[in-house]
């Protein structure tokens, strides 16, 4: 279901797992460096093909937001396609497109990335433009009138004019109550008017240090070149003063909480059922993302299975994880089938995540969680662009790369009681937001439209 | 018919220079660049592998390309005849439902075995049979070490599913949701309506399953279209990743060993007649807070001698920083994203253009991307800009190699439409060989408004009048049909 998938890159962990006995599993080879600055450089060599990739990622997401300001870390990653001072508005995008190359950036809670693939004799390029808008975007009045814009566009578009687009907004909100936890990352309409200039100029020193950045390149380029061009470029930007620490604490939960929405453009009910889990990647998190495959991976679910193929109250369910540095939502979602109720559905998911907690789990079940980390791993040592978004990626959320290796050993050691305690422990009713999302009337729709519901008492 | 062929990239040609030079001019006003990052003009060279092929005693053609970094195998098994296009009238879908129903039970493996077997695994196989597509494929991956089980699944789903009556009575249920949820998808509404426009009564305008053709379907349809259509004569399989033409070889025959010859002709197309003049078909879609456009008219087939020279006058108006991305979105913030796209098949197909943009500038972000059509017909690319597209298209081609399964797609295209052996190999050559000339000749023939047809889904009563500055105006609700009264 759409509004949960690439909602400016929340980083759905694929689960996955392994007997992995036998089984031989290639790894990730990598330098971790580094500069005098304190921008941390990891080196993925791979010669392959003649293409090299370039990841930069900021440690700075929407939990880094203030109250008033949402939906800003994203539009400051717009502002950084407008150029900087030895690059053209356009020019970044023209060069790098010109050149056989391809690019782009997201944001996300945690952190803010870009992202440049190019044939391998482009490095200098690539790392050229990196390093003049590291150093000195065009913070400009017109650029963020016309980037604000721009942004406005991909919120109605991903969210306003979809069906079910308001919604996994809505559930964070009433699920958090912590901004920082809480609010989307695209924003709101009238948080993105009201961001300054001064608003932009403040967030850049603050956040866009090289001590508060990694770069990864991958592919076609070995350490010692690359790492001379790293610092070529990059060495003398100067370093700023630590980022504020951030505080993504939740006050405990005490009730589940509902919501109901109504949608003007949806034709079927959903079911949302979402419990709070831990940020970080610790063993609960790893068993969860186990429990996930569990239910949600594939026809062979628990929950395809059971509300769709055997009760036939759902036509489409999900079950997935967000992860990363605070505290994240691990949900699980059905389509209600035409004619069945929806509270009829919000139990026949309460019944599978009991039976998750008082077992069995079959053996297979957790097999399907290893070999899906085991196959993700495979593909991120294929794609180098890939290779260098994850590398970077986890070097920003959990202050280490080598999980690219490592995560399919995690999952590999779960066991079936791992899986049970956490599901025992995390989805439970006290850690529970509900969301059922209804298609509004069709007509006079006004006054109908917009979330009811209310936090449970002694929330807040 | 191993080896390499090698393959020069010409990256000599803009260089920053020329870029600092690109004109200044005309609105649009390009951006003036600053022209001091550094970009290598050497020129690199690139061994582009090539497929190794065999055929097989089914007559099928067996494609492999090798690569042993990663312990993966993908495949494909393409078969012309059993693709949407050759829906039976009356029954449209019948296609796509006997394609996603393969899977859902063979004569020895019931639904939840085979989802059990390959989620198991992490492995997938998958049939699809696209709308206005000659071919339904089916695809599969695996990890080295599994993939003999896995073809052995996906031989049982090609060759012996049992479409079962419970699992017909089981997707029914999930299709007849579907159905009823892609009527408030903007995507949806407005490729329905833009294809009907443009390609009238032929296949390519066809949606798929309708709520009246998905009762008709029966186990005995599904049967009888699997049995006919799912043929090995004109079948391609092509495997990339962890394994040799012997092998891929030795494993598909022995798999694939039931799979009988037909001897049935290749299956054939039509071309779609000539459509009809400008207009703008509005789609009703109350509460919208955007429009969603996609416009554009009848083009060319695959094979025809201008494919390359619409390819670079395609990269330069609606490519990922074409003219259209540059004016609409980057200038004006009209929209988060508009692009354009050349659907060419063995039939004639089309030349689109699609975007999202606020119902307020529904009117202004329309005949501004009018303007851009009219602006590619009427003046000359300017040389500069010309040349940064050639070599953006032929520098890009270096980026398939990391992905051996999208290099092998390139050679299916090859072996589909019966381009000659060396036809990638020259694919720089071909494209750098366009003129600006050439370039504005198809813009005239192509992008010529007066057929142009348009669709917009929106909030009609918003909408209506902005678009009936524009042109003439056909208004439908959300289920197609006339609306009534007209807004």
């Amino acid at each position: 279901m759409k509004h949960h998938r690439p909602l400016l890159a929340v980083l759905l962990v694929a689960v996955a797992a392994a007997t992995a006995a036998a089984i031989t599993v290639p790894k990730v080879n990598f330098t971790d460096t580094r500069l005098k600055n304190g921008l941390r450089v990891i080196v993925s060599p791979d010669h392959a093909a003649p293409v090299v990739s370039v990841a930069v990622a900021y440690n700075v997401g929407s939990r880094n937001e203030r109250s008033g300001r949402t939906g800003f870390a994203h539009l400051f990653e717009h502002l950084m396609f407008k150029g900087s001072e030895n690059v053209a508005d356009g020019e970044l995008a023209s060069l790098i497109e010109n050149y056989g190359g391809s690019h782009n950036g997201q944001t996300d809670k945690d952190h803010t990335i870009y992202f440049e693939q190019v044939p391998s004799n482009q490095l200098d390029m690539v790392l050229f433009l990196e390093a003049d808008r590291m150093r000195s975007p065009a913070i400009t009045q017109e650029n963020v009138n016309n980037q604000r814009e721009a942004v406005k566009e991909e919120r109605r578009l991903r969210v306003d004019n979809q069906p079910y687009g308001r919604t996994s907004e809505a559930i964070a909100e009433l699920a958090f109550d912590n901004f920082a936890n809480e609010h989307s990352i695209i924003g709101s309409m009238a948080d993105l008017d009201a961001a300054s200039l001064e608003d932009f100029s403040g967030f850049f020193k603050t956040y866009y240090a090289p001590n508060n950045a990694v770069l990864a390149i991958a592919g076609d380029i070995d350490e010692k070149t690359a790492l001379a061009k790293v610092r070529k470029y990059f060495e003398d930007i100067p370093p700023g003063p630590p980022p504020p620490p951030l505080d993504t604490a939740e006050p405990p939960q005490k009730d589940v909480r509902r919501v109901t929405l109504q949608d003007p453009h949806a034709r079927l009910t959903l079911v949302d059922v979402a419990h709070r889990v831990p940020g970080g990647l610790g063993p609960d998190v790893d068993a969860l993302s186990a429990v996930s495959s569990v239910l949600g991976a594939g026809r062979s679910s628990r929950l395809y299975d059971s509300l769709v193929r055997r009760q036939q109250l759902a036509v489409q369910t999900y079950a997935g994880m967000q992860q990363g540095k605070g505290p994240g939502l691990f949900y699980l979602e059905a389509m209600v089938a035409p004619g069945k109720s929806a509270a009829d559905v919000e139990a026949a998911l309460y019944a599978e995540i009991e039976k998750v907690q008082k077992g069995p789990i079959e053996e297979w079940e957790l097999e399907k969680a290893r070999n899906a980390a085991r196959r993700s791993l495979v593909s991120n040592l294929r794609s180098s662009l890939q290779r260098a978004i994850l590398l970077a990626r986890y070097a920003v959320y959990f202050d280490d790369p080598g999980i690219i290796n490592t995560r399919y050993e995690r999952i590999a050691s779960l066991t079936i009681e791992d899986l049970q305690r956490v599901a025992r422990q995390y989805l439970v009713a006290s850690n529970r937001t509900v969301a059922i999302t209804v298609p509004a009337p069709k007509t006079g729709a006004e006054g109908a439209k917009g979330a009811t519901g209310a936090k449970g008492a002694g929330a807040q | 018919m191993k080896g390499v062929a090698a393959i020069y990239f010409l990256l000599v040609l803009a260089t920053t220079a020329a870029l600092a030079q690109a004109p200044a001019a005309p609105p649009p006003a390009p951006p003036k660049f600053k022209g001091k990052a550094p970009v290598s003009d050497e020129i690199l060279q690139i061994k582009l592998p090539r497929a190794q092929e065999a055929k097989l005693s089914n007559g099928a053609h067996l494609m492999v390309l090798e690569d042993h970094r990663v312990p993966s195998i993908q495949f494909q098994i393409i078969m012309t005849g059993a693709g949407g296009y050759y829906d039976p009238a009356g029954m449209p879908g019948l296609a796509d439902t006997t394609a996603s129903l393969m899977d859902e039970g063979t004569a020895t493996r019931t639904s939840e075995q085979i989802a059990q077997a390959l989620d198991t695994m992490a492995a997938s196989v998958g049939v699809s049979a696209n709308q206005g597509s000659q071919v339904a494929t089916l695809t599969g991956s695996a990890l080295t070490d599994q993939f003999d089980q896995v073809l052995a699944l996906a031989a049982d789903i090609l060759l012996n599913p049992s479409f079962p009556e419970k699992e017909l009575g089981l997707y029914k249920v999930r299709a007849r949701a579907a159905l009823e949820e892609q009527r408030s998808d903007p995507d949806f509404l407005r490729e329905e309506r833009y294809s009907k426009a443009v390609y009238g009564n032929h296949p390519a305008a066809s949606m798929g399953l309708t709520r009246e053709s998905l009762e008709k379907m029966t186990r005995e349809s599904l049967v009888a279209f699997h049995k006919s259509n799912y043929v090995p004569d004109h079948a391609i399989i092509g495997v990339s990743g962890d394994i040799t033409l012997a092998e891929a070889r030795t494993k598909f025959e022995s798999a694939l060993k039931t799979w009988a010859r037909s001897s049935t002709p290749r299956p054939g197309v039509v071309d779609p007649s000539e459509g009809g003049v400008f207009k703008i078909a509005l789609v009703n879609r109350p509460e919208s807070v955007q429009t969603a456009f996609m416009l554009g008219q009848l083009a060319i087939n695959r094979t025809h001698p201008d494919y390359d020279a619409l390819t670079v006058m395609n990269q330069i108006l609606g490519g990922s920083n074409g003219r259209l991305y540059r004016e609409l979105r980057e200038r004006k913030g009209y929209t988060y994203g508009v692009y354009s796209f050349l659907r060419a098949l063995r039939y004639r197909g089309d030349w689109r253009a699609q975007m999202d943009v606020r119902t307020e500038v529904t009117e202004a972000s329309l005949r501004d991307l009018l303007a851009e059509l009219a602006k590619m017909r009427d003046e000359v690319v300017p040389a500069a800009e010309f040349k940064d597209a050639q070599r953006s298209l032929t520098a890009s081609f270096a980026l398939s190699l990391e992905n051996p399964n999208e290099l092998l797609n390139l050679y299916i295209v090859r072996q589909l439409y019966n381009f000659p052996i060396d036809y990638w190999d020259r694919y720089t050559e071909r494209i750098t060989a366009v003129t600006p000339a050439q370039v504005q000749t198809v813009a005239r023939k192509y992008l010529d408004v007066k057929g142009l047809q348009v669709a917009a889904v929106g909030d009609a009563a918003k909408i209506a009048p902005a678009l009936r500055a524009v042109g003439p105006v056909e208004a439908f609700d959300d289920e197609g049909r006339p609306l009534t009264p007209a807004p």
